[in-house]
């Protein structure tokens, strides 16, 4: 009973819910990015190595300039410079994808870990430098419940959901998205009809460079304003979780970073509810409940998954 | 002529060579250089006995668990002061240190069955310097509920826990009160937005201040305590914030640990645990060069001053005078042996508020 009551207790606290978003909103920039990559054909495990870059060069610039929108800027052209060099390896040298994506990944750890000490004068992490703060939406945070929930948060946040709404919207109701589609489902195809393969590649892959670039600056200056190596801990792997849960599609990649989200949520209320008498040494196993909801909806709840037929072969013209 | 000119140049580099080759490498756990926590206040430590001895030390950052036992023992190759920081790094230090009996080891935090005669181990009694803290959260919070946000529950941890309970039920008991305490923990230490999720969960049950005890978890507690408060007083500014504390008796705080993590936050770092783990490790250094080194377990609590209370510097205008005063007190108690604070579960569940009358 006890149990119920504290699950009953989140579940009306608005507070669950923003948190929620909050902790989606890492999930939701990168796995947007794994859907942009993968129906163009093009896998991108390098998502969590982009992340980090992008958390990195925020902070970076937030430091030297001030200012975090800057920050965000320039973490998104270092986001499309990292994705130009997948781009580049995969499509144009038909390179083996996991390869580059996790060349990718080493290089970020390496080049963060090693400009922390020119850059910040120590290694490790930096101080609380400075961030974007929450705004209030006037109107919408009047409302009772839903004004808490959604009413004040970080303008990435809602910037996320816009990016959902944008990519669904461009995927499915354009011609570039059609062709966007049909580059990952059948390349040959696609070519013989006179759209160009590798340039829809190329703007599939550099788009997730912007948006996982988005996901790390949302975590450094969006949430902590400061970052710390490996600070990104495995967020961009998770979201290509949440990519394939999804189905590659923008919205089911928003409702599985969700899930996630809320598992996390879950798990942090759980463990600090005042009515639950859990005992220190099995508090961590709440922890990993956000893996155990991973489990459980992919074995049972979801029906299969298809990725796109040609996702992560190179396309070599005849 | 040329023998009398050999043998003084021997004798002057068997004089400068063991003092140019005296060496000290840090192994750090995995939380890393910068952690503003066990790590930063070692390598402090390091760095003013290196300083003041002339010299050479030199850190190797651990990544992974896996990587404690390779990199301990490439210092051990290097370094005549190996140090190994960490709770987490007990059983590789008890592996590499008998291989190399001619290295001196200090290990932070940790405990080990035996003591070779090249290891000298501290650890600090964490709960008496959480319990100052947790007598000031008790005596601070206006909503009745405070928090506690745990890294992974290893001892050291723990123990902090342990203390921080063992001082907010003092204060309620002794003042009757009655205080709710919130308990979660991040399961890792290096991950802060971990930490700023769990902080924020338990200021959305209702807690108003949150001790952190996560290594750099911590610091997302902080920037989440900082992001409430500044939201609440519409100011982030020192002298703003507690201006607002002043008119409203509202707040959002955190208490930093291990090292004086007030300054991360001014205003809204309450104050902090401190383990003078920097003392640890500087006379760590400072035996192995002056060949004082005696092995074994070295325990550190208030009254070998190897654990405190910040000297709060931003925030002490904001606790009563009685309460400090009453801590002053607790902590002589302490000192003297008089009131033991719990180090286990067991002591924790069993302890009971003893009967102190203030002399004010």
């Amino acid at each position: 009973m006890r149990w119920i009551q504290a699950i009953f207790d989140i579940l009306t606290n608005p507070q669950f819910y923003k948190i929620t978003l909050t902790a989606s909103t890492p999930f939701i920039f990168a796995s947007l990015g794994g859907v942009f990559s993968e129906i163009t054909g093009v896998v991108n495990i390098a998502l969590e190595g982009i992340m980090l870059m992008g958390a990195f060069t925020s902070i970076v610039f937030t430091f030297y300039f001030g200012s975090p929108w800057l920050g965000v800027l320039m973490a998104i052209i270092v986001g499309l410079g990292m994705a130009w060099l997948h781009a580049w390896a995969s499509i144009k040298w038909y390179g083996n994808q996991i390869v580059t994506g996790t060349a990718l990944i080493l290089l970020a750890q390496g080049v963060t870990g090693f400009l922390m000490e020119p850059i910040f004068g120590r290694p490790g992490q930096t101080d609380l430098i400075g961030k974007i703060e929450e705004i209030r939406v006037p109107g919408i945070s009047e409302i009772p419940f839903i004004g808490k929930v959604i009413g004040e948060l970080n303008p990435l946040v809602y910037i996320a959901f816009g990016a959902v709404v944008f990519s669904w919207f461009l995927i499915y109701k354009t011609v570039l998205g059609l062709r966007m589609r049909s580059v990952g489902e059948n390349p040959e195809a696609a070519d013989t009809l006179g759209v160009n393969v590798y340039g829809i590649r190329y703007f599939g892959v550099l788009m997730s460079g912007v948006l996982a670039s988005l996901g790390g600056a949302f975590l450094s200056v969006g949430e902590l304003g400061q970052f710390k190596e490996l600070m990104t801990g495995g967020r961009g792997f998770i979201a290509l979780a949440a990519m394939i849960l999804g189905n590659w599609n923008p919205v089911g990649a928003m409702l599985a970073s969700l899930l996630f989200g809320a598992a996390e949520a879950m798990n942090n209320q759980l463990q600090s509810s005042p009515i639950l008498h859990v005992s220190a040494s099995t508090k961590p196993l709440f922890n990993m409940l956000p893996f155990i909801v991973t489990l459980v909806v992919v074995s049972g709840f979801i029906g299969r998954t298809r990725p796109p037929a040609a996702d992560g072969i190179p396309y070599i013209k005849e | 002529m040329s023998m009398r000119r050999f043998l003084w140049v021997a004798v002057l580099l068997l004089l400068v060579l063991p003092v140019f080759g005296f060496k000290v490498i840090m192994v750090t756990d995995t939380g890393g250089l910068g952690d503003k926590s066990f790590n930063d206040g070692t390598w402090a430590g390091i760095q003013r006995a290196a300083e003041e001895l002339g010299i050479e030390s030199e850190f190797i950052q651990s990544y992974e668990q896996a990587d404690y036992i390779p990199n301990l023992t490439k210092a051990a190759q290097e370094a005549d002061v190996v140090f190994a920081v960490g709770f987490m790094m007990t059983d590789a230090l008890a592996k590499v240190a008998p291989q190399f009996p001619d290295t001196y080891f200090v290990g932070i935090d940790i405990v080990l069955d035996n003591y070779p005669p090249n290891v000298i181990t501290f650890v600090f009694k964490e709960q008496e310097s959480a319990f100052t803290v947790g007598y000031i959260a008790a005596a601070m919070t206006k909503t009745n509920i405070v928090g506690f946000v745990g890294g992974i529950p290893i001892p050291p941890v723990e123990r902090f826990r342990y203390g921080f309970e063992t001082g907010v039920k003092l204060y309620a008991d002794l003042h009757g009160k009655n205080i709710t305490i919130l308990r979660g923990y991040t399961n890792v230490f290096d991950d802060p937005k971990k930490g700023k999720d769990l902080a924020v969960s338990q200021f959305a049950q209702g807690a108003d201040i949150i001790f952190a005890a996560a290594g750099a978890c911590g610091n997302g507690v902080i920037e989440a305590a900082k992001e409430y408060f500044t939201s609440l007083a519409g100011t982030s500014d020192l002298a703003g914030l507690i201006d607002y504390y002043y008119k409203t008796g509202q707040a959002f705080f955190a208490i930093g640990v291990d090292v004086d993590q007030d300054y991360m936050a001014p205003g809204a770092v309450l104050c902090s645990s401190m383990k003078r783990i920097d003392n640890a490790a500087y006379y760590g250094v400072v035996w192995a060069f002056e060949g004082t080194f005696e092995s074994g377990l070295k325990v550190l609590g208030l009254k070998e001053d190897g654990v405190g209370l910040s000297p709060m510097k931003y925030t002490k205008g904001l606790v009563p005078n009685r309460v400090l005063a009453e801590l002053e007190y607790l902590s002589t108690l302490v000192k003297k042996g008089e009131l033991v604070i719990p180090d286990t579960q067991e002591a924790l569940d069993a302890f009971t508020t003893p009967p102190i009358e203030f002399p004010f």
